[in-house]
């Protein structure tokens, strides 16, 4: 992965932090990736748009290694990471959201946060509890605290309305302090209280962390990214500035157009 | 804590009951103590390993009582001298106990291993093909079997007091529930139970799913194993057969009515089952309604599924039920989830 590319401008010319290169998804006959070329660099703030079954999701977990490609690559901090199980990713910074979102039914709020951090800390064989947990503990109670679940701590997340389990998913991605965090329609299902909550909490984000963040509300979207991706029907069709999208006519007619279905 | 105050109090409130049990041989019958409550307490530990990995990892397995059975042969072989149709490797009891106790679990990490990747309906599936098989496996080498078991087994001198036998498996029972119950609080247990709500989360949390399930199996197969050194002292002989699918499903069945998702209703469960063992078939009216022994099973089978349809959760779901109706303060923060999943619930884990 020695390939110094640049197909897409970088700021300062940094290697990118993920470059994913031609890489296509096909599910059965159904073509859900047609070839998406993209690079974030560090420390870039990046939205991808686009309509429903645009790819959006298929992208991340293409990234995040929950399904291999049927063709391209990924890497991830310059390295090759396109058969690296997701179980491996996190080692290299990545920390992830789900649409739909995945948390532990059976277990609280606080233990979901815990075994993130667990798993991160590579504490998650440990058979008995010791001084290293309770901090770990202490902490996880903190990122409640910062996702605004402290009330609901010991909560079993099955329990939760869909709002705070999405609030929950995103503790559990930010517990790690990740390098790279991918958040998928993490907005969808808040209220607005809740929405002004999750900018404030993305904006607080040490420069330095990469945020790739797919969103429906453009708000919230065109607050956080400092650029914008489109997708439609498995292709990138435009890239640039928020502003730059805002103006980009086939962006209005493929994605923006239809968004009133939504 | 709080979830650490709860533990504790659980833990005291097993205290009473553990004091009774140990005061039990000087007041009841040997009978009731060397039969009964032996083989309750041991055929709990095993059934305790089926609720472990239901409850806390979603795996039902049925190669639990093949593992208790492995534990027994080895041991067989391993202290028998002379005499025996086994391999009569003639070693220190001891050194016969650590190898039981070392082959059973080798044995539950490798088809744990095997099966890992496998879930639901599927883990019971393969599990059960692995009891068939291990029931094979020893029914046809009868090197390490014997060609009709391994007979006049003897327990280590220590051991020698029918009663001791006793306590060996309440201390066995009490470690195992314990123990148990305070895993599914630490690091271990809590990523046990995330890989049995969401394995797919779970990986790209980082968690090694197919290693965390097959070290879970491989801990139920050490503590069935202790359960299965316990009946090969009790028996003094293993034979193929007492592997066999039917007892198999029997552990199983001990298990649901007792609950499994209750580490108590394992021992509840095999309780009962013993109890209705020993006694029923002694009951006056029995032979004159025309239930001979026979139709033994067909009463247990009557009685099992009757449980069942009172409560899903077994006799333990039932003691619950009742504990949860007298009034008592509930703790803030403590809200159970309201969807459970029916046939292993999750809730029960959170304010344990
Ligand atoms: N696991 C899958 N199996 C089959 N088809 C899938 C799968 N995941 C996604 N798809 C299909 O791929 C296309 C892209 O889906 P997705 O990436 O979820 O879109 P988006 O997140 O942009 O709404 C859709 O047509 C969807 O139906
Ligand atoms: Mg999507």
């Amino acid at each position: 992965m020695a390939e110094a590319d640049t197909t897409d401008a970088e700021p300062d010319g940094a290697a990118p932090i993920v470059q994913v290169r031609s890489v296509r998804v096909a599910f059965g006959g159904l073509l859900a990736l047609r070839g998406i070329d993209l690079d974030v660099a560090r420390g870039e703030r990046l939205a991808i748009l686009g309509p429903n079954g645009a790819g959006k999701t298929t992208l991340f977990n293409v990234i995040a290694g929950d399904i291999a490609p049927t063709g391209g690559t990924v890497a991830i901090k310059g390295v090759d990471c396109t058969r690296l199980p997701s179980r491996r990713r996190p080692r290299l910074g990545v920390a992830r959201t789900y649409q739909k979102a995945r948390t532990f039914e059976g277990l609280s709020v606080a233990d979901n946060i815990y075994l993130a951090l667990a798993g991160h800390r590579r504490r998650h064989r440990v058979p008995w509890r010791s001084a290293v947990d309770r901090r770990m503990r202490a902490e996880a109670e903190r990122v409640a605290e910062s996702v605004r679940l402290g009330d609901h701590r010991g909560t079993a997340a099955g329990a939760l309305a869909h709002g705070q389990r999405r609030q929950l998913e995103l503790g559990m991605a930010l517990a790690t302090e990740p390098e790279v965090l991918m958040l998928d329609e993490p907005a969808s299902g808040l209220s607005r209280g809740e929405r002004e909550h999750l900018v404030t909490l993305l904006e607080a984000l040490p420069e330095a962390v990469t945020v790739l963040l797919i969103e429906h509300d453009m708000d919230v979207a065109f607050r956080i990214a400092g650029r914008v991706v489109v997708m439609a029907d498995g292709e990138t069709i435009a890239a640039g500035t928020p502003d730059q999208v805002r103006g980009d006519p086939r962006v209005h007619e493929i994605y923006l157009g239809s968004e009133g279905g939504t | 804590m709080r979830t650490g105050s709860t533990v504790n109090r659980r833990t005291a409130a097993l205290l009473p009951l553990v004091a009774f049990l140990a005061a039990l041989p000087s007041m009841a019958p040997a009978f009731f103590i060397n039969f009964v409550m032996t083989q309750t307490l041991m055929l709990g530990l095993a059934a305790a390993t089926i609720v472990f990995l239901a409850k806390y990892g979603g795996m039902v397995s049925l190669a639990q009582f093949l593992l208790f059975g492995v534990a027994g042969f080895m041991y067989g072989n391993a202290a028998l001298e002379a005499g025996s149709r086994g391999l009569n490797l003639g070693w220190h009891p001891w050194a016969a106990v650590a190898s039981a106790l070392a082959v059973t679990t080798a044995a539950a990490f490798a088809l744990g291993a095997l099966a890992s990747r496998t879930t639901g309906l599927y883990y019971l599936m393969l599990t059960l093909v692995y009891a068939v098989i291990g029931y094979f496996v020893f029914a046809q080498i009868t090197e390490i079997s014997g060609p009709s078991g391994i007979t006049s087994i003897e327990r280590p001198e220590l051991l020698a007091a029918p009663v001791s036998l006793y306590y060996t498996a309440l201390g066995l029972s009490v470690l195992a529930y314990i123990g148990f119950r305070a895993l599914g609080r630490t690091a271990f247990g809590l990523a046990l139970q995330g890989v049995r709500d969401d394995p797919v989360r779970m990986a790209s949390l980082g968690f090694n799913v197919p290693l965390h399930r097959t070290l879970a199996f491989a801990l139920g197969g050490f503590v069935a194993g202790l359960g299965g050194l316990v009946n090969v002292w009790w028996n003094g002989q293993i034979d193929p057969a007492s592997i066999g699918i039917g007892p198999t499903l029997i552990l199983l069945i001990i298990a649901v009515i007792g609950g499994v998702s209750h580490f108590e209703g394992a021992w509840l469960g095999a309780f009962v089952y013993v109890l209705m063992f020993t006694y029923l078939r002694d009951l006056p009216l029995i032979d004159r309604i025309g239930i001979t022994e026979a139709r033994f099973n067909t009463v247990i089978g009557a009685i099992v599924l009757l449980i069942m349809v009172l409560s899903p959760q077994g006799l333990a779901g039932i003691a619950d039920r009742l504990r949860r109706r007298l009034p008592r303060p509930r703790r803030p923060g403590a809200e159970r989830p309201a969807k459970t999943t029916g046939r292993l619930t999750r809730a029960e884990l959170i304010d344990e």
